[in-house]
């Protein structure tokens, strides 16, 4: 029986609106391609919209953080776990950012013609969105082995964004008519590619939260056309 | 440097066991804290290092205590001599009754230290030391017990290191003291520390923490880790030590 009753129920929901946050980002991922996909202006909308809540929740959740370091004087794990929470926030929040950024570039695409079907940008949304949630499991199972196996699909975006950079890269040569829709899709792609690195972030935090250890998980190979970071 | 060394330290009162294979090297010029719940032993622990326990009586000492590479618990040890290069600092400032002068001055005339004529200029520097100085220095006739009782304890470590100690034990000095006294308490051991090797024992972690760089946890008589003090308060080895220092137990 925990002498800090009080102090463990504020973790626990610090731990609640971590994952609100982080199912928040999760669902703007899904929707702001399957808005460039399907070219529903509506629904891009609402992603960026969302991305104010995004904003506002991760704000509180630092809020507490903060307010918890300086009343409870947290140490070791409670610690470890306050401050990467103030990590991941971060990155999820950005990481809403990117989402928010691929509904925007649906918007600007409006009513122009599709340039192809969009086929390996949703399978990068895919993979970044299991990434993100797997990410989160292992912080709270605390499981620094499974967090290092989920940095290895990181590769997997890589590869898919490389090829996607070539492809539109062909069309842009082909026809040059293409060139701002190609790199419409290329701004989508880095976004994606963007977010799936901040996925090997939280992955560090849980590796931190889980052994006290900071470590730096290299993204291997390196990306031919860089977007490592 | 290893300035005190104990090697398998036992302590029995009568039959019960206070102290279970206490092993533990303390650094000097490095400030060692030792935490841990009401009777687990880090007050009998920190006794043993100046033979302070001797005087009760049905104790008995297993094990050796090194001060520099020598067993102060061996035959023929100079007690006296050890309590000069081992002072102590208690709970209470316990100033005597006399002036603040005459208490920094006590040890020196026992000792014989003052043979030189040079006592005021060992009372300067030994105020100046404990960052008292400034606030008596126009008053040195006045009573000690006239101070407040953060300055009654600054003369206190005044009066401890007024005989040139090596090492200070410091026995929940702030815990009768202030939030804004305990801090100068604190400031001062960081300096202090740049001439003596201090341990502390202390029921405040987040003392611990501000001002120690080794860190001690004691549980039941038994030193269940010691570590750098970062250490132990971001990623403590032991469960009991993650489990007292975060408030789950003790």
């Amino acid at each position: 029986m925990s002498i800090r009753t009080a102090f463990d129920h504020e973790l626990q929901a610090l731990r609640d609106n971590l994952l609100r946050l982080g199912s928040m980002v999760d669902t703007a991922i899904g929707r702001s391609m399957q808005a460039l996909k399907e070219r529903d202006q509506a629904l891009a909308q609402q992603v960026i919209s969302d991305d104010e809540k995004i904003n506002q929740l991760r704000f509180k959740i630092e809020e507490d953080c903060v307010s918890l370091i300086a009343r409870q004087q947290p140490a070791a794990h409670d610690l470890r776990f306050i401050v990467s929470i103030m990590n991941i926030v971060l990155d999820l929040e950005r990481m809403g950012d990117h989402a928010s950024g691929n509904a925007t570039i649906a918007l600007r695409m409006e009513g122009q013609p599709p340039l192809k079907p969009l086929i390996d940008l949703p399978r990068m949304a895919q993979i970044s969105q299991e990434m993100l949630r797997a990410s989160l499991d292992a912080f709270l199972a605390e499981n620094a082995q499974e967090a290092l196996s989920i940095t290895r699909r990181d590769d997997q975006v890589d590869e898919l964004y490389t090829q996607i950079f070539r492809e539109l890269i062909s069309f842009m040569i082909e026809d040059p008519r293409t060139v701002t829709r190609a790199m419409y899709l290329l701004f989508s792609a880095h976004n994606l590619e963007r977010i799936a690195d901040r996925v090997t972030n939280i992955c560090e935090r849980v590796v931190f939260l889980a052994t006290g250890q900071l470590l730096e998980i290299p993204s291997e190979p390196e990306s031919e056309i860089g977007g490592g970071g | 440097m290893d300035k005190i060394k104990t090697e398998s330290l036992y302590f029995y009162y009568k039959s019960k066991l206070a102290l279970s294979d206490v092993s533990v090297s303390i650094q000097h010029r490095q400030i060692t804290a030792l935490i841990g719940p009401s009777g687990c032993g880090k007050s009998t622990f920190l006794r043993c290092l100046n033979r302070m326990n001797d005087t009760i009586p049905g104790i008995r000492v297993e094990g050796r205590v090194l001060l520099d590479g020598q067993d102060i618990y061996a035959s023929g040890s100079d007690v006296v001599d050890l309590r000069r290069r081992v002072g102590m600092v208690f709970q209470r400032p316990n100033p005597f009754p006399q002036s603040i002068f005459d208490n920094v001055a006590f040890g020196p005339r026992v000792l014989g230290l003052d043979r030189n004529g040079n006592l005021d200029s060992m009372v300067e520097e030994s105020l100046r030391g404990a960052a008292l100085w400034d606030d008596v220095k126009d008053n040195l006739g006045q009573d000690a017990l006239s101070l407040s009782l953060g300055q009654q304890q600054r003369l206190c470590i005044a009066r401890a290191i007024a005989v040139k100690p090596e090492v200070i034990l410091m026995d929940e000095p702030c815990s009768a003291l202030d939030p804004i006294a305990t801090l100068e308490i604190e400031e001062l051991m960081q300096k202090l520390k740049e001439n003596f090797c201090i341990v502390i024992v202390t029921h405040n972690m987040q003392q611990a923490a501000r001002a120690s760089d080794w860190t001690g946890f004691f549980w039941l008589g038994e030193l269940v880790e010691f570590n750098v003090t970062q250490a132990i308060f971001t990623r403590p080895s032991q469960q009991r030590t993650e489990d007292y220092i975060t408030g789950r137990a003790g």
